[in-house]
C-alpha cells in the first residue's frame, strides 16, 4: 500500500507545491494535499489555532487539522531561506515544531531544517535531508535521488512559468498582453491596470483573499499579481534602498509597490496585507510612506482577517476603483 | 551632532559605556520612558507592529525635541522585524518634520562587521581601538548585569525600603565611571560585600522567599517602562527575581569563544534541542531552554514577557505550555503592550506567586 503524505495547502504551499509534490509522486508515496480553504477548515483554524498568530497561520491550523485522519506522515518543512542574507518569516521555521508539541499523537511530521541565511546550509545539507526523506518511504538510493532531481526541475519549470520576462512586463504595461484572468469590459471600454500586491498564500487562497482577483476581473481590472513580477525588476528595486529589507516576501510586496510607484504607468496598486502579520506592518508603513512622496499613482490597503466581512470589502475595492475613473476623467 | 539611543533597563548604562569609549562626549543620555512616551509613540506606529517599535519611537521624539539629532539603534539581519525599526522610524520622523541621522548597528553579525560599524560612529578611533571600546563593554556589561542581581535580590529582603534601589543606582554609576579594567575587577569583588553591609536583610523572609526567573523577549524583560517594573512588582511579593535573558549573549565575544566558560544562553540552546531544534530570532530557544534549566536550578517558576503580535515569541507561547507540563515547571506568559492595565498585570502575578507559594509549603509540610 502506498504512503499517504499530507501536505496543508497553506503558506509555504503556496511557493513550492511543485518541488513538494513532485518529489513525494517520484518516491511512490501518495500525496494528499487539503482542499482550497473553506468554511470546515476556517472554522477548525479559528477554533484550535493560537489566537496571537495572523490569520495565515490560523488557517495553516485548519489545513493541518483537516488532514490529520487521512495521513501516514506530515510534510511541513521548517523553511529559513534560500539566500545568504534574507530570510523567511520566523514563524515558518516554528511552526512545525509547534504543531509537534500540541499534538504529540497525530501522525508524524516530517520537517527537514533548511536555511541558507544564518544556519549557512548548502547543497550537502540539502543532500542528507533528500536521502533521510527518501529512506521513509522506499529503499533504493537511486530513486531517491532521481526524485530529488526532478523535483527540484519542476519547481525551476514551475518558477520559469510563474515570473514574467521584462519584456512581458513591458508588454502587459501596454495591454499586449494579458496575464491573468482576461478582464470583463461589460462596463467599461478600456480595462484598468491594477498591481495586485500581498503573500502569495493569501492572493491565491480564495477564502482569505475573498476571491479578489475573479472580482476584479469581473468589473474589468486588468491584474499583475506580485509574484508575477521579474525578479530583476524587484531586485533592482531593493538596491535602490540605502538598507537592506531582509524578508524575502516583503521584498517582492515592496519591490512591486516601488516600481509602480515610481514609473507611474498603471492606473492603481491594491496591497492586501494579514492582520498581525509582522512583515506586513513593516510594509504596510514602508508602502504608505513612498506612496505619499510619490503621489501619482494610488495606492489602497486592505487588512484582513478572519472577521473581514465580504461586503465592506466589496465596498472599498469599488470605491477605489470609482476613484481611478473619476482621474481619468479629469 | 548630539548622539542619543533608547532607553533600555539598566542596560542603558551599557551604551553609555559604549559611546563614551568610542570617543562620543556628546551624549544626550535618554530620560526614562513615561506614559506620554508610549503614547506619543503609538500615535505616529503603524497599527499593528511590535510594542518595542512604539516605545522607542516616542523615546527618540522626545530627544529629538530636546535637540537630538543622531540616533542609534540595532539594525542588520535576523529573524526578526528589529532591523527594520529604523528605516520604518526614519520616513515616520521625516514627515514629523526632524532633521536627523540614523546611525545602526548591526547585531546578530559577523564580530568584525559590528567593529566596523561601530568605529563608523565613533570619533576617529582605529579599528583596534574599536575593538578595545567593545571589549571594555562587554566586561563592564557583566559587572552591570552581576548588580542587577543583586539588587533584584536585596531589593525583597531589605528592611529599610529604596535602600537597594539607590545602591544599585551608585554603583552602576560607579561601574561606568570606573576607567582603568584592573580597578573594576578590584571593586566587582568587593561588590556582595558591599551589597551585603550596606542592606540590612530580613532573614525570615529569606528563608521562605521564592525565586522566579524572568524570560522572554530582550527588550520587554529589561525595559522597566514597558513590563510595568515586573522586578518591583515581584520583589514586593516576596520573590528574588533574576533576569534570564542577557545582553551577554550578543556582544560578550570574550565569554563566548572561551572555551572553559558556557555562557547560559548556549546552555539553553542545547536544552531546548528536543522541542525547538533551530533559532528562529527573538530569544524563542533560550525561553524554551530556560524552563528546563531553571528547573535543574530549583528555581520555583518562570515569568515570560513578550510584546503584542511579537513573531518569534509566539512561537514560544505555543510550545512552552507542553515544556512547562513535561518538567512541571510553572510558567506564566504574559503579553504586553501600551494598553496593558497595571491593576490586571498585578492580579495575575499574584496569583502566580499565590500558586507558588502554595506549592512549596506542600512540599515542605510532606
Amino acid at each position: 500500500m502506498k504512503k499517504k503524505v499530507g501536505i496543508p495547502r497553506a503558506l509555504l504551499y503556496y511557493k513550492y507545491e511543485a518541488m513538494w509534490t513532485t518529489f513525494f509522486e517520484e518516491l511512490g508515496a501518495e500525496v494528499i494535499i487539503s482542499p482550497e480553504t473553506n468554511k470546515t477548515i476556517k472554522d477548525l483554524a479559528v477554533r484550535f489555532a493560537p489566537d496571537e498568530d495572523c490569520y495565515s497561520t490560523k488557517l495553516f491550523f485548519g489545513h493541518f487539522l483537516y488532514l490529520k485522519d487521512e495521513v501516514d506522515f506530515f510534510f511541513i518543512p521548517r523553511f529559513g531561506s534560500n539566500h545568504e542574507d534574507n530570510v523567511g518569516c520566523p514563524k515558518f521555521l516554528g511552526l512545525a515544531q509547534v504543531l509537534n508539541s500540541l499534538y504529540p499523537d497525530f501522525p508524524e511530521i516530517i520537517m527537514p531544517y533548511y536555511s541558507k541565511a544564518k544556519a549557512n546550509h548548502g547543497k550537502r545539507r540539502l543532500l542528507r535531508l533528500i536521502l533521510e526523506i527518501g529512506f521513509k518511504f522506499t529503499w533504493n538510493p537511486l530513486r531517491i535521488l532521481r526524485a530529488g532531481k526532478r523535483a527540484f526541475k519542476a519547481q525551476v519549470e514551475y518558477e520559469e512559468q510563474l515570473y514574467i520576462s521584462e519584456k512581458h512586463l513591458k508588454e502587459w504595461i501596454k495591454s499586449q498582453i494579458v496575464l491573468n484572468e482576461k478582464p470583463n469590459l461589460e462596463n467599461r471600454n478600456k480595462p484598468l491596470k491594477v498591481a495586485l500586491v500581498g503573500h502569495r498564500y493569501v492572493l491565491n487562497d480564495d477564502l482569505s483573499s475573498l476571491d479578489i482577483q475573479e472580482n476584479l476581473a469581473q468589473k474589468g481590472v486588468d491584474i499583475i499579481t506580485s509574484f508575477q513580477m521579474p525578479r530583476c525588476t524587484i531586485e533592482n528595486q531593493m538596491n535602490k534602498l540605502d538598507y537592506n529589507l531582509y524578508f524575502t516576501d516583503a521584498r517582492e510586496i515592496l519591490g512591486t509597490i516601488t516600481y509602480f510607484l515610481e514609473n507611474n504607468t498603471i492606473d492603481g496598486i491594491l496591497q492586501l496585507a494579514v492582520f498581525s502579520c509582522g512583515l506586513d506592518s513593516i510594509t504596510l508603513e514602508l508602502a504608505a510612506r513612498y506612496s505619499r512622496r510619490q503621489p501619482e499613482t494610488p495606492l489602497l490597503q486592505l487588512v484582513i482577517d478572519e472577521l473581514t466581512s465580504e461586503v465592506g470589502f466589496g465596498t472599498r475595492i469599488e470605491a477605489f476603483l470609482d476613484m481611478i475613473d473619476r482621474r481619468e476623467l479629469k | 551632532m548630539t548622539f542619543t539611543f533608547p532607553h533600555f533597563g539598566s542596560l542603558t548604562y551599557v551604551f553609555e559605556i559604549l559611546l563614551r569609549e568610542l570617543g562620543r562626549n556628546d551624549l544626550l543620555l535618554p530620560k526614562k520612558p513615561s506614559k506620554k512616551t508610549s503614547e506619543l509613540g503609538s500615535r505616529y506606529s503603524p497599527e499593528f507592529v511590535c510594542t518595542p517599535f512604539k516605545l522607542t519611537l516616542g523615546t527618540f521624539i522626545e530627544m529629538l525635541d530636546m535637540g537630538a539629532d543622531e540616533l542609534g539603534i540595532g539594525g542588520g539581519n535576523m529573524y526578526c522585524r528589529f532591523g527594520l525599526y529604523w528605516p520604518v522610524q526614519r520616513l515616520i520622523l521625516e514627515d514629523l518634520g526632524y532633521d536627523f541621522k540614523y546611525s545602526p548597528i548591526p547585531i546578530y553579525d559577523k564580530p568584525l562587521n559590528i567593529v566596523k560599524s561601530l568605529q563608523a560612529i565613533s570619533n576617529d578611533l582605529t579599528v583596534w581601538e574599536a575593538i578595545q571600546a567593545l571589549r571594555t563593554t562587554w566586561i563592564k556589561t557583566r559587572h552591570i548585569e552581576l548588580v542587577d542581581k543583586f539588587h533584584f535580590k536585596y531589593r525583597t529582603l531589605e528592611l529599610e525600603k529604596g535602600l537597594a534601589d539607590r545602591l544599585a543606582d551608585e554603583t552602576h554609576r560607579k561601574i561606568v565611571e570606573i576607567e582603568k579594567l584592573g580597578e573594576l575587577r578590584k571593586y566587582s569583588k568587593k561588590l556582595p560585600k558591599l551589597f551585603a553591609n550596606n542592606i540590612e536583610t530580613d532573614k525570615e523572609k529569606e528563608k521562605d522567599a521564592i525565586r522566579i526567573g524572568v524570560c522572554g523577549e530582550i527588550y520587554v524583560a529589561l525595559e522597566p517602562a514597558l513590563n510595568l517594573d515586573v522586578h518591583r512588582k515581584l520583589n514586593e511579593l516576596g520573590v528574588i527575581t533574576k533576569n534570564c535573558v542577557s545582553l551577554g549573549m550578543l556582544i560578550d565575544f570574550g565569554r563566548k569563544i572561551n572555551p572553559f566558560k558556557t555562557l547560559p544562553y548556549k546552555k539553553a540552546r542545547k536544552v531546548a534541542k528536543p522541542y525547538i531544534g533551530q533559532r528562529c530570532g527573538g530569544e524563542a530557544q533560550e525561553n524554551i531552554g530556560d524552563i528546563i534549566l531553571y528547573k535543574r536550578k530549583k528555581w520555583e517558576g518562570l515569568v515570560h514577557l513578550y510584546p503584542f503580535t511579537c513573531m518569534p515569541e509566539i512561537i514560544t507561547r505555543s510550545i512552552a505550555p507542553q515544556v512547562s507540563k513535561e518538567y512541571e515547571m510553572p510558567f506564566l506568559s504574559l503579553v504586553v503592550d501600551e494598553h496593558t492595565a497595571e491593576a490586571g498585570f498585578q492580579t495575575r502575578l499574584e496569583a502566580f506567586v499565590d500558586l507558588l507559594r502554595r506549592k512549596k509549603q506542600k512540599i515542605a509540610s510532606s
